[in-house]
């Protein structure tokens, strides 16, 4: 019975990457291409299921507890543009330099989560002023040069498949430790259900909230030093250019939501993430335009909204119609 | 408590007053410089020119707007201006450069185009405007020349089969458009007997075609081939992929870019032997990638490159504006610099680089920054803009 029940779990936990794979084959086919044609393939997919793992932690960490956080692109930006200067300077490989982009990351977060614990400024609008004030920095930090990597053949020999699995793995046991199976994790859990009761037990939500932050950042630190190495070099954003980043971890965590209900939450973020490398990966391959690519994101993003808020209607008349038979 | 509300306001009065001083006694110029880009390597250049270089050297002082996205920001960004007291406005933004003119000449401040030109519509409506000191830059024309002459350099030494970024072609700006259809026209023109594009086998045709799809189709032209292209600026993990692909694609021996080519492609040309060129500016970061193989061509616009228009405007904000026989307004072609080596790179970016001898020093602006200038002269000093013109001009 116990048998049975986890691999229906397990079933309904892969069939939405499934499915997802399954289509996007048959599209790939029906226009003679091949999905996973070649390394660079692989590749970018991997590539895109750290990024889209890292950024879909980042932000559900805050927004499951109702703080929603526009400065993740500008933190992944100014840590990565740290990072790439001290390495440049110091002359440092990758390892050392991913080291300095999460904890100027985990930094940057902890300020963030600073600002908002001492003014109460609901967590909204205090992260559009420290996006702001990030962009700034990273600004001002390099002249507006941004930095150039593309001589450093060490850095950006980072990008490789091994790599991406290893930083995706490291990031998905560290998240699910930290959330599931230490006492900050179930302080974390019990401040989401309920953070009345959980602070009369004795909680201390502004501690927890700070911690959340620094995590949040950390992890975005590790999507900056990914993108800087992909590319070998950072541009320079300002007035919200880089909050673009934070939206594409919209879809995979309400897919990741949907995930969580047969199997651990932060996993099914990772197929949901998985999900939507695949569909990444199909935009590259198809060479699909990016205002096709905009329309087809939203698209799937206002359909499995639709999904979820009517699910229970949905279900109730399949039902119908099965018993009818 | 009566007193204490009239030492009060004598107090700020007295503040106000003397806030009023360091203003009136300041004697400097002001301009104002309407950008709607902040952050690239060649707008970091020409910031640094005029505010390092050029505002030390003439009193002038520069006042910069905010990177600017749209139409409302230029409008908003020129009352600022005039509440500023500048005399006169230098615009690198074109989102609706009419409506510049038209706020500049109502504030009686005068007006001038950097680094672009006025449609000939544009030129027809505005050039007997009082406010409006002309336009120097490249061309459309010239931003043509400039993607010919990128993919012609490749053609004639043999490749054939080429990758290409489009970058804003998807969001037609009009720049990166022409010199996309240089580029096609090129291999057009080169790639034998009966070759075209999409069935369009001359320049205007290139380009109407461009303007009717958005973006560019892979294929064979002639005995060339475009193997793959890239358009946008899209910063996702898809967009990343293309460029990928594009790179990795079988027997591509170039890629041409319309710009930004080492920052979007860099990473991915590392030891993969495919030649990268495009157009940008001449910076250290642009050498170390020349010197390591990386790029490969470049053709780019020097910061003091804006130091003609600067010249024009203070004439005219000095009262006297240049003005060809029939009192219209500046509207003058400028082209690039072309780096084909490390070599050459270097020695352009050494000069392009100083803030101490830069291209156009205050020695050679000061013979053109006069009231005896003639439109001739000035004309025939904005088109000695190749490297070893300005370098002569220098002695």
């Amino acid at each position: 019975m116990k048998k049975t029940r986890l691999l229906k779990n397990l079933m309904l936990s892969l069939l939405i990457p499934c499915a997802v794979l399954l289509v996007l084959e048959a599209m790939a086919l029906g226009k003679g291409l091949r999905l996973f044609a070649n390394a660079d393939s692989w590749k970018l997919f991997f590539r895109a299921v750290a990024n889209v793992t890292l950024t879909t932690f980042a932000l559900s960490i805050n927004l499951d507890s109702g703080r929603f956080d526009f400065s993740l692109g500008a933190v992944s930006m100014l840590s990565a543009t740290v990072a790439g200067t001290l390495a440049q300077q110091w002359n440092v490989g990758p390892w050392p330099m991913l080291a300095i982009a999460v904890a100027v990351a985990a930094l940057l977060g902890l300020l963030h989560g600073g600002v908002y614990v001492l003014t109460r400024i609901p967590p909204i609008i205090v992260s559009l002023g420290m996006a702001l004030f990030y962009e700034g920095c990273a600004f001002a930090f390099t002249g507006g040069k941004g930095v150039s990597l593309v001589t450093r053949l060490d850095i950006i020999g980072f990008s490789t498949i091994g790599h991406y699995i290893l930083l995706t793995a490291v990031a998905v046991a560290l998240i699910v430790l930290l959330f599931d199976y230490t006492r900050f994790g179930a302080n974390y859990r019990a401040l989401l259900s309920g953070q009345k009761i959980a602070v009369e037990t004795g909680i201390h939500e502004i501690g927890n909230a700070l911690g959340c932050y620094a995590v949040s950042g950390a992890l975005m630190g590790v999507v900056g030093f990914i993108s800087l190495a992909n590319t070998g070099s950072q541009q320079m954003a300002l007035n919200f250019g880089s909050i673009g980043v934070m939206f594409t971890a919209f879809l995979p965590m309400f897919i990741g939501g949907w995930i969580g209900r047969y199997i651990n939450k932060r996993v099914g973020i990772m197929l949901g993430a998985t999900s939507m490398a695949l569909i990444s990966l199909a935009f590259a391959r198809f060479n699909t335009a990016s205002s096709v690519q905009s329309i087809v994101s939203a698209l799937l993003l206002v359909l499995f909204l639709i999904y979820l808020n009517n699910e229970f209607a949905i279900l109730s008349r399949f039902r119908k119609k099965q018993d009818a038979k | 408590m009566k007193n204490l509300k009239r030492s009060l306001c004598l107090a700020l009065c007295l503040i106000l007053a003397l806030a009023c001083i360091p203003a009136m006694a300041d004697g400097n110029v002001k301009i104002g410089v309407l950008v709607s880009d902040a952050t690239s390597s060649e707008a970091l250049a020409f910031r640094a020119y005029y505010t390092e270089y050029i505002a030390k050297a003439y009193g002038v002082e520069f006042i910069y707007s905010d990177e600017l996205t749209d139409a409302a920001g230029e409008k908003s960004a020129i009352d600022n201006f005039i509440v500023n007291n500048c005399k006169a406005v230098i615009s690198f933004s074109s989102f609706d450069r009419p409506a510049q003119i038209d706020q500049c000449d109502a504030a009686g401040i005068y007006n001038a185009v950097a680094t672009g030109t006025l449609t000939d519509e544009q030129y027809d409506e505005y050039k007997d405007y009082e406010y409006y000191v002309g336009a120097i830059g490249p061309s459309m024309d010239i931003e043509f020349q400039a993607g010919y002459d990128m993919a012609a350099y490749y053609i004639d030494q043999g490749m054939t089969k080429f990758g290409m970024f489009g970058g804003g072609v998807p969001y037609y700006v009009d720049m990166h458009i022409y010199r996309a259809a240089g580029m096609l026209t090129a291999m057009v023109e080169k790639g034998g007997e009966g070759a075209n594009y999409k069935g369009a086998d001359n320049a205007g045709a290139i380009i109407g075609q461009i303007y009717a799809d958005g973006g560019i189709d892979t294929g064979a032209i002639g005995n060339l081939e475009l193997a793959a292209y890239v358009g946008g600026y899209d910063f996702n993990d898809a967009w990343f992929g293309k460029l990928s692909q594009m790179v990795g694609t079988e027997g591509i021996q170039a890629i041409l870019t319309v710009g930004s080519g080492v920052d979007v492609l860099g990473g991915f040309i590392s030891g993969s032997g495919v030649k990268l060129a495009t157009v940008d500016s001449f910076t250290p970061a642009m050498q170390e990638a020349m010197d390591n193989g990386i790029l490969d061509y470049m053709a780019g616009k020097f910061a003091a490159s804006i130091g003609p228009i600067f010249a024009a405007t203070l004439n005219a904000v000095n009262g006297q504006p240049i003005r060809d026989s029939e009192g219209n307004a500046l509207a003058l072609g400028q082209g690039y610099w072309v780096a084909t080596s490390s070599e050459q790179f270097a020695q352009y970016c050494a000069v392009d680089s100083s803030m101490t001898d830069p291209a156009y020093t205050k020695e050679i602006l000061d013979q053109y920054a006069s009231s005896e200038v003639s439109y001739d002269d000035f004309v025939d000093f904005v088109s000695q803009y190749s490297f070893d013109e300005i370098v002569s001009l220098k002695k």
